[in-house]
C-alpha cells in the first residue's frame, strides 16, 4: 500500500491535483482512497458530491472521504474529559466537570485530533492500493507530520526514567520483600506497571505511523504556482520536511502558462539549486474553467508516481 | 526458673535483636534507594506536567493518558513542592547526616 500526501500553500491547487491523481491512478486499475484533511474540504466540490467522514465509492476503484477534524477533535476532548472527570470525580458533585470543556481550545488539540483521524484512515490500509491525502494549510500539515516523531522522542525519554524508577523499586523489593509507599503497593516490574504499559502502547502506535510516513511507500508532493509567494512557502515546506526526515518525492508547478515561463524557470532553478526538488517534477498547465469534472485534467499525473 | 529456660529466653532476646539489627541495616541500605526512586518519580511527573510549571512539556495528551495511573507520583510531586524550601534537610536525612 502506498500513501501520497499533497502539500502546498492555500489555493495552489492541492485538492485539484490530489483529486486528479486519485482519479487517474484508479483508472489505471489501482484501488484508490482519496481523503481530504483540509478543513475547507474542496474534494466534494471537485467531484460535485456531498462527502462525509464515511467512505463513498464513486467508481470501480475510486473511494472518497472527508475526514471530519471537528468530530475527531470532539472525540478526543470527550475521551480526555471522561478520564479527567473519572480521576477528579468529586467535580461532578459541584457540576464543575463541564469546565473541562475548555480543553477544546488547548494547544495541540487540533494536531492530535488530525493525527488520530490519520491513524484511523491508515488502519484500513489493507483495503486499498493507494491512499491519497489532501492536506490542510502548510503550518498545520507540518505540525501533524512532526507529531509522531516528537511524541516518540518524549515517550522514549519518559520510558527511560520510568525504567530507572522501577529498577530502584525492584532493588528495594528484593532487599525488604515489599515496596509500599503511603499505603499504596506500587508495581516494581515493567510488566505490572500500568504507566509503562500505557507508554509502550502509545510508543508502538506512533512508531507505526512514523515508520509509514518515513518509508519508501510514502510520497510527499509539494504543489506550487509560478509566483514568488508560493515559492517561499514551498521552500518552507521543503525545509520542514527535511528537518522531519520525511521524503519529498514529487513536485508540481500547477497553473503554468507560457506567460509565466520565466518565473517558473527561475523558481525551479532556485529549488533545484538547493537540491530541494526531485527529478520527478511536473508543470501542469492552467486548466480551462469547468463547472463539473474539474478532476479530469489534461496531464498524466499518475505517471509521476509509478 | 530453670537454667534451660533462662538460656532459651536469652537466646530469643539475642535472636530478636539480631533480626532487628538486620532489618535496621537493610532499611538503612534501602533508604537512599527509596529516596532516589522518589526523586525520579517527582522528576517523571514534573516533566510530564511541564506545561503547569512552565518547562518544555511533551504533548499534553500524554499527561492526560497517564493521569489515572499517577496518584502516587502526584502525591510525591505535591510533597516535594511543599518541602522544596528545605531540600538540604531532606538530603541530610537521606544520607543519615542528621543523626
Amino acid at each position: 500500500m502506498k500513501t501520497i500526501f499533497f502539500t502546498g500553500k492555500g489555493g495552489v491547487g492541492k485538492s485539484t491535483m490530489s483529486a486528479a491523481a486519485a482519479h487517474q491512478l484508479s483508472e489505471k486499475g489501482y484501488k484508490v482512497l482519496a481523503v481530504s484533511f483540509d478543513p475547507a474540504h474542496n474534494l466534494g466540490d471537485i467531484f460535485n458530491l456531498e462527502l462525509s467522514h464515511r467512505t463513498k465509492r464513486i467508481g470501480k476503484n475510486l473511494f472518497l472521504q472527508e475526514a471530519d477534524l471537528e468530530k475527531a477533535a470532539s472525540e478526543y476532548i470527550k475521551t480526555n474529559t471522561d478520564i479527567l472527570t473519572e480521576v477528579y470525580s468529586y467535580t461532578k458533585a459541584f457540576n464543575l466537570d463541564m469546565y473541562f470543556k475548555v480543553l477544546r481550545y488547548a494547544p495541540g488539540v487540533e494536531e492530535y485530533a488530525a493525527l488520530t483521524a490519520l491513524e484511523k484512515v491508515l488502519h484500513n490500509k489493507g483495503e486499498y492500493d493507494i491512499i491519497v491525502f489532501d492536506t490542510p494549510p502548510t503550518a498545520l500539515t507540518l505540525r501533524i507530520l512532526a507529531l509522531p516523531r516528537i511524541t516518540i522522542t518524549w515517550i522514549d525519554r519518559l520510558r527511560r526514567i520510568r525504567r530507572d524508577i522501577l529498577d530502584k523499586r525492584h532493588t528495594v523489593h528484593t532487599i525488604t520483600g515489599k515496596y509500599i509507599a503511603e499505603g499504596l503497593k506500587l508495581p516494581y516490574e515493567v510488566k505490572d506497571d500500568p504507566v509503562m504499559n500505557k507508554l509502550k502502547e502509545l510508543f508502538d502506535r506512533y512508531v507505526a505511523v512514523a515508520k509509514l510516513l518515513e518509508s519508501e511507500e510514502n510520497q510527499i508532493v509539494v504543489v506550487m504556482n509560478p509566483d514568488y509567494l508560493s515559492l517561499r512557502e514551498s521552500q518552507r515546506i521543503v525545509d520542514g520536511l527535511k528537518d522531519l526526515n520525511l521524503p519529498l518525492r514529487v513536485s508540481i508547478t500547477n497553473k503554468y502558462t507560457p506567460e509565466s515561463k520565466s518565473i517558473a524557470d527561475e523558481m525551479e532553478a532556485e529549488l533545484f539549486k538547493s537540491k530541494s526538488l526531485t527529478n520527478r517534477h511536473a508543470r501542469v498547465p492552467l486548466q480551462p474553467y469547468t463547472r463539473d469534472n474539474s478532476y479530469r485534467i489534461d496531464y498524466d499525473l499518475a505517471g509521476l508516481f509509478f | 526458673m530453670y537454667q534451660g529456660d533462662r538460656l532459651r529466653r536469652l537466646w530469643e532476646i539475642i535472636k530478636a535483636n539480631l533480626v532487628a539489627l538486620g532489618q535496621s541495616n537493610r532499611e538503612k541500605a534501602v533508604s537512599l534507594t527509596v529516596f532516589e526512586a522518589r526523586e525520579l518519580e517527582n522528576m517523571f511527573v514534573l516533566l510530564l506536567l511541564g506545561s503547569f510549571t512552565g518547562i518544555p512539556a511533551p504533548p499534553s495528551f500524554l499527561a492526560v493518558e497517564l493521569l489515572p495511573h499517577l496518584e502516587h507520583e502526584l502525591k510525591v510531586l505535591n510533597r516535594r513542592a511543599q518541602d522544596s524550601t528545605d531540600a538540604l534537610a531532606e538530603i541530610m536525612g537521606a544520607i543519615d547526616a542528621d543523626a
